[in-house]
């Protein structure tokens, strides 16, 4: 357990150097203003390193990672969703929406990660958490051991997720489908 | 990173291998913003009573102009509850850091402590923004119609409009509260047994 700075310091190192790319997908889907972004991505940077302050190693540094940036970035939605009045939507009732996309585009990389984007910064905060962790690669236990969701409802999500991207990204993404 | 053998997987490579407009910070430019950070928070709380102050100047104007002792009374009791309800606010508020356990509190936990606070406030609205309002206000009225007992009935009719916008007030946040409650309710049959 790291009890002075240096320790500090060099778990925030070890973290960035891992996981700095995935913190800045992470800050990408809650924030889409550029400004506004760099400004979460800074400020999940400094909460992660005042939190290996009281890093005790219960959790893997991947865990405590993935929860600080999460968290920091779950407090950046609620108080923007004061600011805009702005409603976010859970899978269960995107799993029943309509996709308006064009099937032939989604099969332009850039395209179709525009509309992921997109998809991801429309749900509710945890919602968010479950499929950002999905797409980074991230098994369904670790999901759980972040988000603190029961594994069986992980299980659920993952599911409404692989639907989701389905309809919309494969088959689905046709016009009238 | 993910390689594409089924379409989920060409996602998730997409979703990995996106261009990355991240910054990248040294450990001696962490500690320097991590301070730049601390004094922007203690900015944004001195703005904040900042502004109560120029309230309670405004009102200690008047306070001080008038030679009526109710009026004098009343305006003092404006002004500890504007200082009450500003204290609270600031106390259990929104302006404050983020709490230094967010790696051990899990998503869940974090977004229920989070909802839980706003309810919290929402809830006792009454107790720390209304209730401490309403007396100032009142004896204000009152020390008017002892004053000008002539215009007892426009009195009387503003005292009722500030008890409706006050009724109105305290019934949209028991509104939002019960709202945040079914948000709440809704991550508690999301999480394991406790």
């Amino acid at each position: 357990m790291p009890n002075d700075k240096s320790g500090q310091d060099a778990l925030y190192e070890e973290a960035i150097n891992t996981f700095g790319g995935a913190l800045d997908r992470l800050a990408r889907s809650y924030e889409a203003d550029a400004d506004k972004r760099r400004d979460l991505l800074q400020e999940i940077h400094i909460a992660l390193w005042r939190s290996f302050e009281g890093f005790d190693g219960r959790c893997s540094l991947r865990t405590w990672a993935y929860r600080v940036a999460h968290n920091t970035a779950a407090s950046h939605v609620i108080r923007q969703q004061r600011a805009r009045s702005q409603t976010l939507v859970g899978l269960e009732e995107l799993e029943n929406v309509p996709d308006d996309g064009e099937g032939d585009q989604a099969a332009d990389r850039r395209y179709a990660l525009e509309r992921l984007l997109k998809l991801v910064q429309s749900l509710k905060p945890l919602d968010r958490q479950v499929i950002l962790s999905y797409l980074e690669g991230l098994d369904a236990a670790s999901i759980g051991e972040i988000t603190g969701i029961s594994p069986g409802n992980v299980t659920i999500k993952i599911h409404r997720i692989k639907n989701i991207l389905a309809r919309r990204f494969q088959e689905g993404g046709r016009r009238g489908e | 990173m993910a390689n594409e053998s089924t379409p989920n997987d060409r996602l998730k490579s997409i979703w990995q291998n996106q261009p990355s407009g991240g910054i990248r910070m040294s450990v001696d430019e962490i500690h320097r913003r991590a301070g730049k950070f601390q004094k922007k928070i203690y900015w944004r709380n001195a703005r904040e009573y900042i502004a109560a102050l120029v309230v309670v100047v405004f009102i200690g104007f008047d306070f001080w102009r008038t030679s009526d002792a109710l009026t004098r009374v009343a305006f003092a009791m404006i002004i500890a509850g504007v200082v009450y309800a500003m204290w609270h606010l600031h106390r259990r508020g929104s302006s404050r850091s983020l709490p230094a356990d967010l790696g051990l509190a899990s998503g869940i936990e974090f977004y229920r402590r989070e909802l839980e606070r706003q309810q919290d406030l929402l809830q006792s609205v009454g107790f720390w923004y209304l209730g401490p309002l309403i007396p100032g206000p009142v004896v204000l009225m009152v020390a008017r119609a002892c004053t000008h007992p002539g215009h007892l009935r426009p009195i009387g009719l503003s005292l009722a409009l500030f008890a409706l916008v006050f009724v109105f007030i305290w019934r949209l946040n028991q509104r939002a509260a019960r709202r945040l409650q079914s948000r709440i309710d809704e991550l508690n049959g999301l999480e394991g047994p406790r």
